[in-house]
């Protein structure tokens, strides 16, 4: 099966604004245009330059079966299969991206919001100005603060509980962060919050749900933050706050403050190898870790469950937040 | 064992794998075309007249890097093809992904570890050679002694 991306096969084509990139968008399917029709209600920011996406449907593509999520790259090109039977191509030079997808996934907003947006700017990103940082993020009155850790560390956790206590959720995994000359943004996609199964011991509503096989193959549930949980929901915030989650075996919260460059180096060090043929994308992620490493962070170490250290956090916030007042 | 040390490679910051050694280097010819070949397997190096230097000079020059991807397990499935002005894509299934730059004259791929080396030579091998010298362009691809006769029979 050939497929061939000209201006004559994909006549359907619009434009909008995801994690402060403009993404021009041509298909062959008007699903596709409804599925990104959402997304043309974010307002833009032009903090971060622009990538073409273009979308084959291909219902003969949609036959039973499923295969696994499948990333692999060499220098500025990256193929990505995805479930149930899509192929995507990135050009990291050209930043532009192929897609082949069923008619299935194409009108599925679940499969842009949780595997094809955040997949594209976790790949392109670097090449737009857009820094995609693993940490979550959540908004308190206007502010935003940033929670990092290693995997496994609690951050969607975490955030579940944060959110909770009426903090917008912005995300719980991934943040895409753009640097202007206002400052950092930090943007989410609306990608559904990942928790383990044995969260439902804080967090018992989550048994209503069920597992679903994620993308790095362990079982988990996906629930999205507005629809299903009830949070506030933010699509942009400007960070102020960083907290580097640890978990400790002793009762207690503590936040201990944290240097510039401890935050610089986690980041850097835990951050993607870039190929040498994209020299500019290393240089802005830098930059954007920087200046994000000039924001107040503190190691945050706890030993309680999510929602006494959501409590914690929250009152840590409201004193700092009294004294910039 | 003719699979570099990357049998064994991991690096939790390249999920891609992009930066799989591939030590083993070598110079072939397809007609005007030389072709530079790095790959982690040298049974993915090409079955084609070498490259000697002292030759004449090649008008073109391609490179291939061709990364033999000891995770990607199963067979070759039926060829998806993306075309576009500046890249070709071939997918086969995790057990093969192809890419061709055509302006930057560089084909990119990884080719899973149930792949043998005779199917290589037979079946992906001419793949290869087709996409490299198809990327001249059909006026150069005249020059080419077999190309056009190539063509007609896949047709």
């Amino acid at each position: 099966m050939t497929f061939s991306f000209n201006r004559q096969a994909l006549l359907l084509r619009t434009d909008f604004s995801v994690a402060g990139a403009s993404c021009f968008l041509s298909t062959n399917s008007e699903e596709v245009l409804q599925a990104a029709e959402r997304w043309k209600k974010v307002q833009p920011r032009a903090q971060a330059k622009s990538f073409e996406m273009d979308i084959f449907v291909e219902a003969a593509l949609d036959v039973e079966g499923m295969q696994r999520a499948h990333f692999r790259g060499l220098r500025h090109l990256v193929w990505v299969a995805l479930p149930p039977r899509g192929l995507i191509t990135y050009d990291l030079l050209r930043r532009r991206v192929r897609a082949v997808l069923t008619s299935r996934a194409a009108g599925d907003l679940a499969f842009w919001d949780s595997l094809l947006l955040p997949v594209t700017i976790g790949i392109l990103g670097t090449t737009m100005g857009v820094a995609p940082l693993h940490c979550a993020c959540l908004d308190r009155n206007g502010s935003a603060l940033l929670v990092a850790g290693a995997s496994g560390a609690g951050k969607s956790t975490l955030a579940t509980a944060l959110g909770k206590r009426g903090f917008a959720v912005v995300s719980d995994d991934w943040t895409y962060l753009t640097l202007g000359e206002s400052g950092l943004i930090a943007h989410g996609l609306a990608a559904p919050i990942k928790l383990l199964p044995d969260t439902t011991r804080f967090f018992s509503e989550l048994e209503k749900f069920a597992l679903r096989m994620t993308l790095n193959g362990e079982e988990a549930y996906e629930v999205d933050a507005r629809r299903e949980l009830g949070f506030a929901v933010k699509e942009m915030t400007e960070p102020k706050w960083m907290f580097l989650l640890e978990r400790s075996t002793a009762r207690g919260c503590r936040m201990i403050p944290c240097r510039a460059e401890y935050v610089k180096g986690f980041f850097e060090q835990g951050a993607e190898r870039l190929p040498e043929e994209l020299p500019q994308a290393k240089v802005s992620r830098s930059k954007v870790i920087q200046k994000l490493s000039e924001c107040p962070a503190w190691i945050l170490h706890t030993g309680e469950s999510p929602q006494a250290t959501a409590t914690a956090v929250d009152h840590f916030l409201a004193e700092r937040q009294n004294e910039y007042a | 064992m003719s699979m570099h040390d990357s049998a064994n490679y991991r690096d939790p910051l390249d999920v891609l794998r992009r930066f799989i050694p591939t030590p083993h280097r070598a110079r072939y010819r397809i007609g005007p075309i030389r072709v530079v070949v790095e790959t982690n397997d040298f049974t993915l190096l090409p079955g084609l007249p070498f490259d000697e230097a002292g030759t004449e000079m090649a008008e073109w020059t391609f490179e291939w890097k061709l990364v033999r991807d000891a995770e990607a397990v199963g067979t070759l499935d039926e060829p998806l093809s993306l075309t576009s002005g500046t890249l070709t894509i071939v997918y086969m299934g995790t057990a093969c992904l192809l890419g061709l730059d055509h302006e930057r004259r560089e084909l990119l791929g990884f080719i899973g570890v149930e792949v043998g080396a005779s199917t290589f030579q037979e079946y992906l091998l001419p793949i290869l050679c087709r996409m490299s010298t198809e990327a001249l362009g059909p006026h150069l691809l005249s020059s080419i002694p077999g190309a056009e006769e190539r063509r007609v029979v896949d047709a």
